[in-house]
């Protein structure tokens, strides 16, 4: 029909080229600031001494020794698991509940209330409680990340659900769809974008709840080998540990982004972008 | 060809939104709304804007309760008064094409308008033929694969529009489908659904502002009062079938049709 030529008049090779240019230009920009970063580091460990402050240089050698000897590894390997555990028993249920109240207004609103205050109160003072009740091993780390992560991602998943549009949900009943298709043709995939940003945001929480309780009381684990340097009054060794977190911070993201791009191949470009804040 | 035995039946339908907490209840929408569809009969109704048409449809479609009337389909009475008793699209047999095109975001062009066929369980080589052929006659081939966000408005209405008609319910409502768009796209479309309707013949029960659109497409015109809505003129289009809809507004009968219908649109 003739109506046919009203594509997108954009030429996609074009776009494409902008698109790489501009993320070449960010990453340039970013090696730019972690370079500045670095200086002031290096100035800092300069100024007060490595005592005070280790130096980059010390602190990389001391990451890249730990990853050979593979010492390093099993500690970070250790807090991992921990994080990642909590995460996923916290951020499922999380992200269930909302869906699972949908058609139950009234119980959503009678635990908003205990929610909010979960959401509120600091988790991390709960880390000697959950020492005392599942002992100084593992399970009080993931405990505690799961406890974490569990509110954040409730309120956002139940911010997706709520974000249901209505009309939505009336063309697929009137299309013949049931209430179980209904949720999960029409409200899960609307509230996925919600969740994912729940997701990103505990992300990082997982780990510092992970890093924090192994600090109270942990002979494992990356946030023992930070006590452990703080005792030895060893800054190289702490920071060179806190690099280690950040890293693990880093690849926990990329997870979190890689497996939303994957999810979301269904949003307009601009639109991801913005939310995955790259 | 209306006064044949009617399809759907309405009477003195009204309809007023609750009242919010704290206000005075707030005027009818619809009131005393009364006529009927014949079987197979393309009606098209006009009104101002305000006039309720979009509550009808809702109504037809069972997505909103009425506050009183009542509604047959092909005799059987159909309860309106419980929202818990509605039952959207009356299991299938009243389609919807509604003014925006509510095309989920998530789906493909082809897999949003294979939807409908999807929960209703009837995906079979040949629905599935079905659908490939009205992508093909609305013009959508070879968008398959696109996702709304990559298509044209004029493109997402035609999805919209197909995937209503691909699992081919008895009854199509159509709340200004060819609202938002551009002259062209709009007799295009309007000649697509035309020629659609031709090849299939559906009852269509269709709600424009535009007095033109109306006297294109339509057998019977009604003409809706404003607020609160009643039946304030009827119209028999007496011109042929299959129509030019490009060329609608040079046959002999349209002036003079445009005109009393204008006059009782306020």
């Amino acid at each position: 029909m003739t109506a046919l030529g009203e594509g997108r008049s954009r030429d996609p090779a074009d776009l494409r080229w902008s698109q790489a240019a501009s993320t070449l230009r960010a990453r340039g920009d970013q090696v730019i600031v972690l370079i500045v970063l670095i200086a002031i580091w290096q100035t800092a460990s300069l100024a007060l001494g490595v005592y005070w402050v280790g130096s980059p240089w010390g602190v990389a050698s001391r990451v890249a020794a730990g990853a050979f000897s593979g010492d390093l590894l099993r500690h970070a390997a250790y807090t991992a698991l921990e994080a990642a555990a909590g995460f996923a028993l916290g951020a499922l249920p999380a992200a269930a509940l909302p869906f699972a109240l949908r058609r139950f207004p009234i119980a959503t609103a009678i635990i908003d209330p205990f929610m909010v205050g979960g959401y509120g109160a600091p988790k991390l003072a709960l880390a000697p409680l959950f020492i005392l009740w599942f002992g100084i091993g593992i399970e009080s780390k993931i405990a505690l990340v799961a406890i974490t992560v569990f509110f954040i991602v409730y309120f956002s998943a139940l911010a997706g659900v709520r974000a249901l549009d209505a009309k939505l949900v009336q063309m697929a009943q009137v299309a013949g769809a049931h209430e179980r298709q209904v949720v999960r043709h029409i409200v899960l995939p609307g509230a996925v974008p919600y969740i994912f940003t729940g997701l990103r945001i505990a992300m990082p929480y997982s780990i510092g709840g992970a890093v924090i309780a192994e600090l109270i009381s942990s002979n494992r684990g990356l946030g023992y080998l930070v006590q452990l340097g703080a005792m030895n009054f060893d800054t190289t060794g702490v920071l060179a540990a806190l690099t280690a977190v950040t890293l693990i911070v880093f690849v926990g993201n990329w997870s979190v982004n890689a497996a939303e791009r994957r999810l979301l191949r269904w949003r307009p470009p601009a639109d991801l972008r913005l939310q995955a804040g790259t | 060809m209306a006064t044949a035995e009617p399809l759907l039946e309405i009477r003195a339908l009204c309809k007023r939104f609750p009242a919010r907490a704290g206000r005075e209840h707030p005027p009818w929408v619809i009131r005393d709304l009364t006529f009927s569809v014949a079987e197979r009969e393309f009606l098209t109704i006009v009104g101002p804007s305000g006039a309720g048409k979009s509550t009808l449809l809702n109504m037809l479609a069972q997505i909103e309760t009425a506050s009183g009337g009542e509604v047959r389909f092909q005799s059987q009475p159909i309860a309106l008064d419980d929202p818990k008793a509605l039952s959207p699209g009356l299991a299938c047999r009243i389609g919807y094409v509604t003014q925006e095109d509510n095309l989920l975001p998530w789906r493909t062009m082809l897999q949003n308008v294979l939807f409908p066929l999807a929960v209703q369980g009837r995906l079979t080589p040949e629905t599935r033929a079905r659908a490939e052929t009205l992508i093909r006659t609305v013009g959508l081939a070879g968008f398959e694969h696109h996702y709304p966000h990559e298509l044209s408005g004029g493109m997402r209405k035609r999805a919209a529009l197909i995937r209503t008609l691909v699992y081919d319910p008895p009854v199509i409502l159509m709340d200004e489908p060819f609202g938002a768009l551009d002259a062209q796209t709009r007799t295009q479309l309007q000649q697509d659904l035309h020629q659609l309707w031709i090849g299939g013949r559906k009852t269509i029960v269709f709600v424009t502002h535009d007095i033109a659109e109306a006297i294109a497409l339509g057998d019977r015109t009604l003409v809706l009062s404003p607020p609160p809505a009643h039946v304030a003129g009827e119209h028999v289009i007496d011109i042929p079938h299959p129509r030019d809809i490009r060329a609608i507004m040079t046959h002999p009968a349209f002036a003079g049709l445009y005109e009393r219908i204008r006059a009782q649109v306020h």
